[in-house]
């Protein structure tokens, strides 16, 4: 790192933080997963998999993340692997699905890092819905399981907006997910609008439902107290 | 234990020993103990040592035994080794007990070695302190009450005082009706404590509180006792019966009392929030929206609003995560703590009813929207419950009216007859919407 050259001197307000200034990194984590079709005899494995996080953008995530520390359950040989630079990934074998917990660490150590749960995925889920995270990939690739994440940087120090705006991208040709999360997107968006609108009118309706239903509560009790007051001969 | 049972007697410890089994088995193993020390090697474990060695050498048996060469043998022994001390004597010996004035002897076993000692029972005879009076006392200051206390009755009442120790119940017994009248207890003990506090009075110690018995509570409760105790089991039943259907209707009114109150609250609430809604608005429904604000800009019933115009929000808060540093976006959807979790489980099966993806990926635009969806169908949950509880409500009241006019019944109004607003489409629901003016109020 210390070879890109940055210059030690940001001013009077040296490390302080940018006030006002909101920094938005997109990124996508998950796994894939190949089966090999049969359990291995040696130690019972069925699976190969990847867990990883990258950028969603085509760009060098490096420039701002320290490591990436993946913690993967206890039963492997040693559960927490770092990865200091991309790809941001670890593979192993394995039968059983568990959760993987990511720690993304950044250059600046002021700003803490922040950590993202991700389920191992190994089995194709017996329902899939089309909303589901879950995309199931040509068979070459196996299962795929990833999840879209924002990572917000609200009045970054002014080193990590230094580093969070001097970003390479990582590759020259094109920059693609196995997920099309933009149509995600626009389709949960629509779909969230229209609920909502749904909602809305139900409230309406319930209102003036509640409303009515109160009023001849009184309208009963009344009526009720009328009938009750006549004395009995 | 015998100490303890001699502590709690008073009696002094016998200078000599007593032999006891206790004390017996004490000798005993005291002996075996040093047996064992001399035979423990040097650094050995107590422990240890106790578990390969028995007090007889010999493997610990597997099974219990009772035979005489066993371990253990020692009630089978022909012979019981009782203590080594002389047997100490005891003989049947009269004596006298300082209580009596009458000198009466009579006999009982004692030690030969306490013969010196009186009856040691004769201190739990306590003597009460009666006061007495003088005529001259009686006639001055005695006679409160002459048509019902004479000076005979008085002194008849000292007399057994000072002879059943103010037992009360026993003097009551043996009073001599035939010469003194009928008296009650609380007659009694009414008389002895009034001749009582003036007599302390007289005699000037001051600083003794005077007891005044009160008569009239004393009889009144126990007619009260004798009234419960007459009660025949029907009564009884009776009464528990009752005392059950008071609890439960206490209980009814309570929750009715809380449903109407979170009724207010939700309505004013609902108002309030749309209202915001409808302001805040979205760009597209502007026919649609035009036309619901005229429905909005009606006027409701003013108590409702005035009843409760605090708004704690039947919508979710969510937390804005203002301040700096790094966050996912994620975290903005997270349901904040105070959410309970019946409501989070309502608010689920809302999301599932509605298919919407649990887990949107977080923009800033989806997380928005999503959190003011959640929002809205919290709020839409407490509404149906609402519902639920009121119609519930009309159909009890329908129902009481139906018993006691019989032949007439009380008509629901009809969008409240319909059911299941849950799967209705949007034209119904502006269908019903479209017909407010609801004239059957």
């Amino acid at each position: 790192m210390s070879s890109l050259n940055i210059p030690t001197d940001f001013g009077p307000d040296s490390g302080g933080r940018v006030k006002g200034l909101t920094i938005v990194k997109p990124i996508v984590y998950g796994n894939i997963a190949r089966s090999f079709g049969k359990k291995r005899e040696e130690d019972g494995h069925t699976h190969q998999w990847t867990v990883y996080v990258k950028p969603y953008y085509n760009e060098d995530m490096s420039a701002y993340v320290k490591k990436v520390h993946f913690k993967l359950h206890e039963s492997y040989a040693n559960p927490n692997r770092i990865v200091t630079k991309p790809p941001y990934e670890v593979t192993e074998t394995g039968w059983g699905e568990f959760e993987v917990v990511i720690k993304i660490y950044f250059h600046d150590p002021i700003e803490r890092p922040v950590t993202l749960y991700h389920i191992l995925k190994l089995f194709q889920s017996p329902v899939v819905e089309p909303e589901s995270s879950l995309s199931l990939a040509d068979s070459k690739k196996g299962l795929v399981s990833e999840a879209y994440e924002e990572i917000v940087f609200q009045e970054p120090t002014q080193l990590m907006q230094h580093y969070l705006t001097n970003v390479q991208p990582i590759t020259s040709g094109p920059w693609k997910h196995d997920t099309d999360f933009e149509k995600k997107k626009v389709r949960t968006l629509q779909n969230i609008v229209e609920v909502k609108g749904k909602i809305k009118s139900e409230i309406v309706v319930l209102k003036d439902k509640l409303k009515l239903a109160r009023e001849t509560i009184e309208k009963f009790k009344n009526e009720l107290a009328k009938v009750q007051k006549v004395p009995v001969p | 234990m015998t100490a303890d049972v001699r502590d709690i007697l008073e009696l002094e410890r016998p200078v000599t020993p007593e032999i006891t089994k206790e004390s017996f088995l004490n000798t005993k193993t005291r002996k075996f103990e040093r047996v064992k020390t001399t035979k423990r090697p040097e650094g050995m474990h107590r422990e240890v040592f106790a578990l390969l060695y028995n007090d007889n050498k010999d493997a610990p048996p597997i099974l219990p035994t009772d035979t005489a060469l066993g371990i253990g043998s020692g009630y089978k022994q022909a012979k019981a080794r009782l203590g080594m001390k002389k047997v100490r004597r005891w003989e049947w010996a009269p004596f006298s007990n300082p209580a009596r004035n009458d000198g009466a002897i009579f006999h009982h076993w004692k030690r030969v070695s306490d013969d010196s000692r009186e009856y040691p029972f004769a201190k739990f005879n306590k003597q009460l302190n009666i006061p007495a009076y003088t005529l001259n006392e009686y006639n001055t200051h005695l006679r409160t009450n002459p048509t019902k206390w004479s000076k005979a009755q008085t002194d008849h009442l000292f007399d057994l005082a000072k002879r059943f120790d103010l037992r009360f119940i026993i003097m009551a017994d043996r009073w001599d009706r035939a010469n003194y009248g009928i008296k009650t207890v609380e007659d009694l003990k009414e008389r002895y404590y009034e001749v009582l506090g003036i007599l302390t009075k007289l005699k000037g110690s001051g600083d003794k509180k005077i007891y005044v018995f009160d008569s009239d509570h004393e009889r009144r409760r126990k007619e009260q006792l004798k009234k419960l105790f007459d009660r025949t089991p029907k009564q009884v039943e009776e009464e528990f019966m009752l005392l059950n259907e008071f609890k439960k209707i206490e209980a009814r009114k309570k929750e009715r009392e809380r449903k109407t109150q979170d009724l207010q609250k939700l309505i004013s609430q609902a108002d309030q929030q749309g209202e915001h809604n409808f302001n805040a608005s979205t760009s597209r429904k502007q026919e649609k929206k035009l036309y619901k604000k005229k429905i909005q800009s009606q006027p409701r019933p003013s108590k409702v609003d005035s009843v409760v115009n605090a708004v704690e929000s039947a919508g979710i808060k969510f937390s804005d995560l203002r301040g700096s540093g790094v966050s996912l976006r994620s975290q903005k959807m997270k349901l904040p703590a105070n959410i309970g979790q019946k409501k989070a489980k309502a608010l689920e099966q809302t999301i599932q009813e509605f298919k919407v993806d649990p887990a949107p990926p977080p923009t800033e635009e989806i997380s928005n929207v999503f959190n003011e969806l959640r929002s809205d169908m919290v709020l839409l949950c407490e509404l149906r419950t609402a519902l639920a509880t009121c119609l519930f409500e009309l159909e009890s009241l329908k129902h009481q009216y139906e018993a006691i006019c019989i032949g007439k019944t009380l008509n629901i109004p009809a969008p409240l007859a319909m059911k299941e607003e849950g799967t209705k489409t949007l034209e119904s629901i502006i269908d019903v919407v479209g017909s407010p003016h609801m004239s059957g109020v």
